[in-house]
């Protein structure tokens, strides 16, 4: 997979450059699988697939078998699509994958993943991701920066950015779950694979909530 | 006379469905003598009592028999049923019948302590000038998207949704029902979709007109063991031959109306007054699905919930023959640190209840609420034993088991039954290896959800906290926790490999059904949204729960032809029902509910009037796969019961519980007639 990349690796080496010293989080356009190991490099299910196209992304994950995540990370938004239901809800902290996989800074991934982090809810009372540089590495004849992450809750993370994707390619989980993107292929991704189908409504947890409160389900407190 | 054996053998060999019968005679094989596929059916090869080698108990929520077959009359050749139809309290299209006056409903002065046989001197029957208290909204739903906020400011919120849910346990054609049904009515009003509400008579009245129908939501209704008591009004005075429990059921109303009465000002107490007395009419379209399969299989009119009040209580009933009780989570016994009940009225009320709470220490006649029901009991000429053993605090009403879905303890802050070691019908199935689950609508997402909220608040965990940050997975608080008796289980649900081979979701059961992998005893509930509960949910939408685990099993015909289904409903909900209740102990029985029994044994529209219960389905599943009873105290030791041909209802060897055996025609050639038409 890495071949075609290094073929055009003094092109891109240079993007590269100019996106490090750039700065900004509008990711390139290609397409990935996702894949998840788990701390015996087992792969943990089949694979996820990732589609970006600038300021968007979209994923798809076994765990998530009855839709998909768009994130729209100019317009603050991150949905979790049902298409069979016509439904769509806030993605809020269901994927840990949307505050992490989307278009960073180089530089500085700690910003968009601190927005990211504010769209989900998951950064109450303050409560910051803090990025610290690692240094760089080559994976695959490709420079990449690695970066060691602490989120909101506390979570650490190692996470590797590649400056010309401008996109988080591998993060580890201290529990050893590894995140990868493989298999990246850098072309055009059609708009319409971004775009939220037609006639879907939001869905309400809270009216879920409501409605259950009125049901045997629920059950109060004792007094 | 030919053997049954011989019988079934002699058909079986030319059907293609042999294999899986011959395994119910104990024969095992690994391929169809017609080449059809491998049997892969491990539970095919328990021996068995019958030919049924797997059941399905399906449990729905809060329906009493009249409430939803009270105008049916049955299609089998000579069969009967008592309703309120066949007793003429109501004409076919619901109207008052020629004897509507059998289910008068009556007020009650003032008494100085809690009772559960009110004094006939202090009963006045409702009339047009003292009316019975009317129909309510209640917390039902009043419009798409509608943000109520009440005179107290309470915002309601309740939909239904405009927006679907994301429900996978119906098929995508019924998604819609979870969008219709708003009453239109503000909560906590008079129900004026009814007709004439406002201006009931005193008796039952129809769910149906131009504004509501079974596709509507309704009113809700407290349903409460201390309350259900006196709903019955059970006195040894009033007994009769036909009705030897002198249980005349006639201050539903009434104990809705008085135990905590609404307060329109502070739009506090309990405001589901009237709802107890509406019905469906079946014979008119309403509960449609429910009647074709009365129609066409068998149904009980003579099974009844086995525990006075909720749902937390009938699941464990059901779950274990018994009644739970509070411990130190070792299974000894302790007092509960509060939640302790006191029905005694407060001064100067009607009926008000001191402290409506879930825990009383029935073997002490000194506990508040305790002596009117222990006396009643040594009253009745069979004398039951209370079975309220010394120092136990039994769970009357819901109370969260001791367990999260996920297995973690649920810590003491919050009030949760600690865990149980009272023997699970799932224990006995381990005992003799043989396979069973309880499969749960929303399960796994609740599972989800239970881990995020211990992570999140360990010393707190709020599943409804952590569906607000896990919007994917907020179906997960749409699981019944009460209704899993196994999860109230320590030897269950505190061991990992027990819950995780035992405790599924519905989709486990629909995959179960698809591959052959079906275990011998499958308990199917619905979630919070299918499970047909009044008011959070309809009539309709649990039949779109029933039709998709039918259809699934229609596909499979080798599966079928071994699987007796049992479809039944936790509690009535506080809905009156008419029939004639047998008293067991302390805590029960309580109102009949529908139970449909489908199998290639049960077709014909067949009307079983054995006496029955939740325990009953404990007893089918102890003879078919024979196992002895639970426990030396639990409701299956019960023997079958016997009844005279004028008066099959009432059991003449009480206390009897039937095994349901007589459901069924075993003897009969297998009818795989399709469940729907």
């Amino acid at each position: 997979m890495w071949a075609s990349i290094r073929a055009l690796s003094p092109a891109l080496s240079f993007l590269g450059i100019l996106a490090l010293f750039g700065g900004t989080a509008a990711a390139e356009q290609f397409s990935a699988d996702i894949v998840t190991t788990n701390a015996g490099d087992r792969m943990a299910g089949a694979a996820g697939k990732l589609y970006v196209r600038d300021s968007l992304v979209r994923f798809e994950t076994p765990d998530f078998r009855n839709g998909r995540f768009l994130v729209n990370v100019s317009a603050d938004t991150a949905f979790f699509v049902m298409p069979a239901q016509d439904i769509y809800m806030d993605a809020k902290e269901s994927s840990s994958l949307t505050q992490i996989l989307v278009p960073v800074d180089p530089d500085d991934p700690c910003q968009a993943w601190q927005t990211m982090a504010k769209i989900a809810g998951a950064a109450g009372h303050g409560s910051k991701w803090h990025c610290r540089r690692l240094g760089t590495d080559n994976i695959d004849g490709r420079q990449v920066i690695e970066y060691q992450a602490t989120s909101p809750a506390g979570s650490a993370i190692t996470a590797t950015i590649d400056p010309l994707l401008k996109f988080p390619i591998r993060f580890q989980y201290q529990d050893g779950t590894k995140v990868e993107l493989v298999d990246i292929r850098e072309q055009p991704q059609p708009a319409a694979l971004f775009q939220m189908p037609a006639g879907s409504r939001k869905f309400d947890p809270q009216q879920l909530i409501e409605r259950i409160k009125r049901s045997d389900v629920w059950v109060e407190p004792p007094k | 006379m030919q053997s049954k054996a011989a019988r079934w053998g002699k058909w079986l060999l030319t059907t293609a469905i042999c294999t899986s019968m011959l395994n119910s005679v104990g024969f095992v094989q690994a391929a169809g003598f017609d080449g059809s596929p491998p049997n892969k059916d491990a539970a095919a090869a328990f021996a068995t009592e019958s030919p049924i080698k797997h059941v399905i108990i399906l449990i729905d929520e809060n329906r009493g028999l009249d409430h939803t077959f009270g105008v049916y009359k049955p299609k089998g050749r000579g069969q009967t049923i008592s309703n309120i139809l066949s007793k003429g309290i109501v004409n076919e299209d619901g109207s008052p019948g020629r004897n509507y006056g059998l289910a008068a409903q009556y007020a009650v002065s003032p008494q100085p302590t809690y009772y559960v046989g009110a004094p006939d001197s202090a009963k006045t029957p409702y009339s047009l000038a003292n009316l019975m208290p009317q129909p309510n909204t209640n917390g039902a739903p009043q419009n798409p998207y509608s943000s109520i906020v009440n005179a107290a400011g309470t915002n309601y919120n309740t939909g239904p949704f405009t927006t679907i849910p994301p429900e996978p346990d119906i098929q995508p054609k019924y998604a819609a029902l979870l969008t219709t049904g708003a009453t239109g009515l503000p909560a906590d009003s008079l129900d004026t979709r009814i007709p004439r509400a406002g201006a009931l008579p005193n008796g039952p009245f129809v769910l149906k007109g131009p504004n509501i129908s079974d596709d509507d939501y309704t009113g809700d209704m407290t349903h409460r063991f201390y309350q259900a008591w006196q709903q019955q009004d059970c006195s040894i005075a009033d007994a009769t031959k036909d009705n030897p429990t002198g249980c005349l059921l006639d201050l539903f109303p009434f104990v809705m109306a008085t135990y905590s009465p609404p307060n329109f000002a502070t739009l506090t107490g309990n405001f589901s007054e009237g709802n107890e007395m509406g019905f469906y009419d079946a014979e008119q379209e309403q509960a449609s699905l429910l009647k074709e399969l009365a129609d066409r299989f068998t149904l009980s009119d003579n099974y009844h919930q086995a525990f006075l009040g909720g749902t937390g209580a009938n699941h464990f009933m059901f779950g274990t023959g018994d009644a739970g009780f509070w411990s130190d989570g070792n299974g000894n016994p302790v007092t509960p640190p509060s939640n302790i009940a006191n029905p005694n009225p407060k001064a100067g009320t009607i009926n008000a209840y001191i402290a409506d709470n879930n825990f009383s220490a029935c073997s002490d006649p000194t506990q508040p609420g305790v002596a009117p029901i222990v006396d009643y009991l040594a009253s009745l000429p069979y004398h039951p034993a209370s079975n309220c053993a010394a120092g136990h605090y039994y769970m009357l009403d819901n109370t969260n088991p001791g367990y999260l879905p996920n297995g973690s303890l649920v810590p003491a802050v919050q009030g949760a039954l600690p865990p149980s070691p009272v023997k699970t019908i799932g224990d006995a199935l381990d005992a003799k290896k043989i396979s069973w689950a309880y499969f749960g609508g929303s399960y796994n997402d609740a599972v989800i959800l239970a881990n995020e909220a211990v992570a999140a608040n360990p010393s707190n965990p709020s599943l409804t906290m952590a569906a607000l940050n896990d919007p994917a997975h907020a179906l997960g608080v749409t699981y019944c926790q009460i209704c899993n008796p196994f999860q109230y289980a320590a030897s269950i649900m505190g061991v990992p490999s027990e819950r995780t081979a035992h405790i599924q979701d519905t989709s486990d059961l629909i995959a179960d059904i698809q591959n052959d992998t079906l275990p011998a005893v499958s308990i199917g509930k619905p979630d919070g949204l299918l499970d047909g509960h009044p008011q959070s949910s309809k009539l309709d939408l649990f039949e779109a729960y029933v039709e998709n685990v039918l259809a699934t099993l229609e596909k499979n015909p080798r599966l079928k032809a071994t699987t007796a289904v049992f479809i039944t409903w936790d509690e009535a909900g506080g809905y009156w029902d008419s029939g004639f209740v047998q008293i067991f102990d302390y805590f029960g029985d309580g109102t009949r509910l529908p139970l449909l029994v489908l199998s290639p044994y049960s077709a014909g529209g067949k009307i079983d009037h054995a006496y029955a219960d939740h325990v009953s389905l404990l007893k089918f599943i102890e003879r078919n796969w024979h196992l002895p009873p639970l426990t030396n105290r639990s409701r299956d030791n019960l023997p079958n019961p016997k009844a005279t041909r004028r008066n099959p209802y009432v059991p003449t060897n009480m206390p009897a519980l039937t095994d349901l055996f007589e459901a069924f025609n075993f003897d009969s050639r297998p009818d795989l007639r399709p469940y729907l038409q």
